[in-house]
Parts: structure tokens; sequence; C-alpha cells
């Protein structure tokens, strides 16, 4: 197919095609044209910021309206289903009602326990997710860079893979001196392994076009990893960071529940052990609001990290 | 119209490609593939010559030795006496596909080659926006790749090439993916450039026009396995101007170069027919295969 048009472009342009084409280059180009701006369409020509402004206001408003229909349609349902204690299969009996709920938000604000249960979690979080995103940004660059490295790493790593975080609980208790270090390395683990994957995949996928270029222009291998093997895979490796992310929270809930002192996944099972339903609801809702806290958090360093993505032919996303 | 230092190059000293007697082999799952055999071309320096040929016929392979991208299976390729060993700043390469860094903006896309060199980041700023100004894009210089088209992409590759004030610039199809107006306004762009900076060019295209209108000399290449079928001096005149596309003399190289090339593509159109297509189609249906089917 490609020949046949080569072939066409090539040789058949003899008579009627030339002459257009020459005469057309004439009159397009003025003589003596040397490296100066030609009259090339502007990309994207801005709308006037007021008027962006006002379309980008009205956008917003938008998503926050249908957001909070949303939200509403759901509190609206779970008020109506415990008002009537609904028995339908499923049974709304002891479920706490949204007024019930909020009562104890306020209630649990002014205690220390739920504050530091929050905080206790999230320092976790933190923790295993930063181990993660270093050692899995690293290996994996490394990994997908390097074939003996790939070579020599893969086997053993697709052996733990496919290990839940959740199984490691009771060996991660037997190995780690404490049950800090035990649930942070749970957290750790289901990180880790979407972020690696992710990155080692974000690496392969350069375009070797790229690493010509750079070697090209005086690039040796340390900067090729910084200025191109690095920020060439970071969409990857933000894909990476935000499915980690997830999985982290995963695994740290199920961490606390199941070996925790401490933590919002201690404090939700706990409630449950006192048939306090109320605060089953209350540790539910909080755990919901920190993943997409953090979530919304990676989503937004990425945004800042990458701004040419706002740009590119895919990136558009709404 | 004066030379800015940064694009100063001593020319005609410096810039001078040797390539002898090149052969390139790839091994792949069907055996070995002969891509370039026997090929010994070179380039002046200062002087701009075209590589042309059907496609597949190595013409991009060769580039790639040039630039240092690839070991060559035989042979060796020189610049100005020395031995090529791996991609560098002494060679800008201009690709097909622009490959400019999409992270980077124009400016630092420019800035990335004095990076690599070790200039400070105000050196670098400086010339960049001096070369960008030079090219007319000083305006886009904070712009990301993906907000530019085609023809500036390029124009951002070609000065990216050249910032490093290289000895050669390698062109690999540069105008290829670019729609033919576009192409005939770069091809000026291009000749003027040259005109101004006088530098070596190894230009490989498959347009005809192009490599005529552009170039000193012209090398036409065999299908493959590549080799050099023919090298032609263009004898229009410096500078080239857009009008010399309808003298006699452009119209009859542009003839030369086309049945020479019509030739190598029949002939590799003819042995692909031979060695697949109509020889499975015999064997399929021989008498033996019918009876064995029926």
């Amino acid at each position: 197919m490609k020949t046949a048009q080569l072939m066409k472009r090539d040789f058949d342009g003899d008579s009627a095609d030339s002459p257009a084409r020459t005469e057309a280059s004439v009159t397009l180009l003025p003589v003596g044209a040397t490296l100066a701006p030609r009259a090339e369409p502007q990309p994207k020509p801005a709308p006037t910021h007021g008027g962006a402004l006002l379309a980008w206001t009205r956008r917003q408003a938008g998503d926050w309206a249908m957001a909070a229909v949303s939200i509403g349609l759901v509190l609206l349902a779970w008020y109506l289903a415990t008002r009537f204690k609904l028995d339908f299969y499923i049974r709304f009996n002891n479920i706490p009602t949204p007024a019930d709920v909020l009562d104890k938000v306020v209630e649990a604000n002014r205690s220390a326990k739920f504050i530091t249960n929050i905080g206790i979690s999230v320092r976790r979080i933190l923790l295993g997710f930063a181990i993660a995103s270093v050692l899995g940004m690293g290996l994996g660059v490394l990994i997908g860079r390097y074939r003996r490295v790939r070579q020599l790493c893969m086997p053993a790593l697709e052996v733990f893979r496919p290990i839940p975080a959740i199984a490691w609980v009771p060996m991660s208790i037997m190995l780690w001196p404490s049950n800090e270090v035990s649930i942070v390395f749970i957290t750790f683990i289901g990180a880790f392994f979407p972020i690696l994957l992710n990155t080692v995949h974000g690496v392969e996928a350069i375009d070797p076009v790229l690493l010509r270029a750079a070697r090209s222009l005086g690039a040796k291998e340390r900067s090729l990893l910084a200025h191109v093997v690095l920020p060439g895979a970071l969409p990857h490796i933000f894909t990476g960071l935000a499915v980690g992310m997830g999985v982290a929270w995963v695994s740290l809930i199920a961490a606390e529940m199941i070996s925790g002192q401490f933590g919002i996944g201690y404090f939700t099972w706990e409630a449950y052990s006192l048939i306090s339903y109320a605060e089953i609801a209350l540790g539910m809702i909080t755990i919901g609001v920190l993943g997409l806290l953090c979530s919304g958090a990676i989503r937004m360093v990425a945004r800042m990290t990458m701004p040419w993505l706002a740009f590119s032919a895919g990136g558009k996303k709404s | 119209m004066t030379l800015h230092a940064p694009l100063q190059t001593p020319a005609a000293s410096r810039g001078h490609i040797e390539v002898r007697n090149l052969g390139i082999r790839f091994d792949t799952r069907h055996g070995r593939l002969d891509a370039v055999d026997d090929v010994s071309i070179h380039v002046q320096p200062g002087e701009f010559v075209s590589l042309i040929g059907p496609s597949g016929c190595g013409k991009s392979t060769l580039l790639n030795v040039v630039a240092g991208f690839l070991d060559p299976t035989s042979g060796e390729t020189l610049l100005d006496g020395r031995p090529i060993d791996g991609p560098g700043s002494d060679r800008g390469v201009v690709f097909q596909q622009y490959s400019l860094f999409p992270w980077m903006t124009v400016r630092k896309n420019v800035e990335f080659g004095l990076k690599m060199q070790g200039l400070s980041p105000s050196e670098r700023e400086t010339q960049a926006r001096t070369l960008l100004g030079l090219a007319g894009l000083l305006s886009f210089e904070n712009h990301y790749p993906d907000q530019l088209s085609g023809g500036m992409k390029q124009r951002v590759g070609i000065v990216r090439a050249l910032a490093t004030s290289p000895q050669v610039l390698l062109m690999d199809e540069p105008f290829g993916a670019l729609d033919s107006q576009t192409r005939v306004v770069m091809q000026e762009i291009l000749t003027n450039m040259w005109q101004r900076l006088r530098l070596s060019v190894l230009f490989i295209t498959h347009d005809i026009d192009e490599a005529v209108f552009l170039s000193d000399r012209v090398y036409v290449m065999t299908s493959r396995p590549g080799r050099i079928k023919s090298e032609m001096v263009v004898p229009l005149p410096r500078p080239r101007t857009p009008e010399m596309t309808a003298s006699p003399q452009f119209a009859a190289m542009v003839r030369t170069i086309r049945s020479l090339i019509r030739e190598e593509s029949l002939a590799a159109m003819g042995g692909e027919l031979g060695d697949g297509g109509l020889a499975g189609l015999s064997t399929e249906i021989g008498p033996q295969g019918m009876s064995a089917v029926i």
C-alpha cells in the first residue's frame, strides 16, 4: 500500500501535476525568504480572558451542581431506607440514619481518640506510599532501561506480585519487630507493585527516536535517565501512583482491622465489636474521604508536574 | 545578513564525511537481511548531498550509521578523518517524526544540547533565544511542541540540531510528514539557511524534486540491498530560488532520476511478487495440491 502511494507520487505527476505545483510554489514563496516568520496559523488562539473565565466558571458550576445532586441522591436513599427500616433481603433495621452519623461526626471531632486514629492511618499511608514510590520508580526505571536488571529482577518479582498485600499480614507480623512497622510494610506492598510495573511500562514505551535525538545532542546515560527517560515515563508513573495509592488504602485498612492497634480501620472494626453502629458508618465515610483526598492530591501533583499534557492529543480528559 | 556567533562554523575545513565500502546486515527471524551493500559516499565540507532511493533501500539505515546510532557490519565511516564511534553533538540530526521532547518548551528543547555541553543557564537562554529569533520562533519559545503545527515543529527540530554548532547536519526525510505546501516552504527555508551557514548536509529523501532543488550532489540508491546506482551533480546555480524548479535543467535532472528510481522500484516489486506472491499461488493450485484436498 505504501509502495503504491510512493510510486504514484513519484512517477505519476509528470504531466498534469507538476506545472501546477511549480506555479503554486512560485506564487507562494517570495524570493529571498529567510528564516523570517511565516504567516503560519497561530495555534489555538485563546478567547478573550473574560469570556474564557466566564465559560470556565459556568462549566465548574455545572460540575459542582451535578456532584451535589449525585451525593444528595445517595443521602436521600440512605435516609429513606433507614427512616422506614427497609427490610427486603438487605436489612436496614440496625443501620444508623444520616442524622445519627452526623451527630457522631460532631462528637468524634471533639474526641482526641478519633483524630489520633486518623493521624496514625495517614502517617502509615504516607510512609508506606513514600517508600513504595521511591523503590518502585527507581527499580522500575532500571528494569525498564537495562535488560540485565530486568532478567535478574523480574522473575522474582513476578512470584511475589500475585500475592495480595493482605496475605502478607501473618508473615509481616512475624518478620517485623513491631506491629507498626508491619502495617507500614503491608501498605508498602500494596502500593509497590502498581508503581513498579507502570514505571517499567512507561520507560519501555518511550519513543526510541527521542533517545536517539538526545544522544545526538550529546546526552550521556545519566542525562538520558534524568532528562528523557524519567520525564518520558512520567504519565505512566502517575498512573501507577494513583493505582498504588488506592491499593495502599485497601491494604492499610485490612491490616488495621486484622492486626491493628489504632488507625481508622481499627476504629471501624472496634465500632463493630462494640455494636456502635453510627461509628461503623463514620469510619467508612472517613476512609472514603481520606482516599478521595489522597487521589485528588496525586492528580493535582500530576497536573503541576506535567503541564505539557494539557496540549497533547490524548491528554484532554475532562 | 551576518552570521551569529553560535552558528559560526569554520566551514570549508571541517565536516567531511567519508563512508567507505559500507555494509549493513541485520539478523532477522527469517535469516540475514542485507540492508546496505558496499556503499561508498562522501560529503565535502560545506556541501549539500542528498541520498535518494526507493522505499526500503536502506538510505535511513545508512544515515543512522553516520549518526552513530548503528554499527556497520563492514566498512568504515569517517568524520574529518576520524572513525565515527557513537552519536555526538558534532553531528546534528533532524528526524522525520520531529522528535522534540514533549515535556520541554520550545526554548528548553533548543537549550538541551547546550545544557549537555555544560553551558550555564543564562548562556543557554541567550543562545537559544537568538537562534529562535533567527528562525522566527521567538514568540513561541514558551509553547510546548504539541501546541505547534508540523512545519513549526520541524523548524524547532532544525534549530535544536544547529544549536550546538555541529559540523554536519544529518536529515532523515525531515519534511516527509508535512503536507506538500508546508514542505515547499520548508525546503526554501532550509536552502536559505544552508546558504548562510555552509555546513555539510547529508539529506535523505524519496522526493526527487526536493533532492534536486536542495542539493549540490545527489546519490541514487538501488533497491535492497542498497547500493549506489548513480551519482549526479546538480547543475543549478546558487543561491537556489523557487523559480529554478521551472527551468529545463531542473526538469531534465528530475526526469533522469525518476527513470532511475522507477527501474529500481519495479525491480523490487517484481522480486517481491516472484519470491512470495506468485510462487505461493502456483503451488497452491498445483495438481498435487488439488488431489490432496479432494
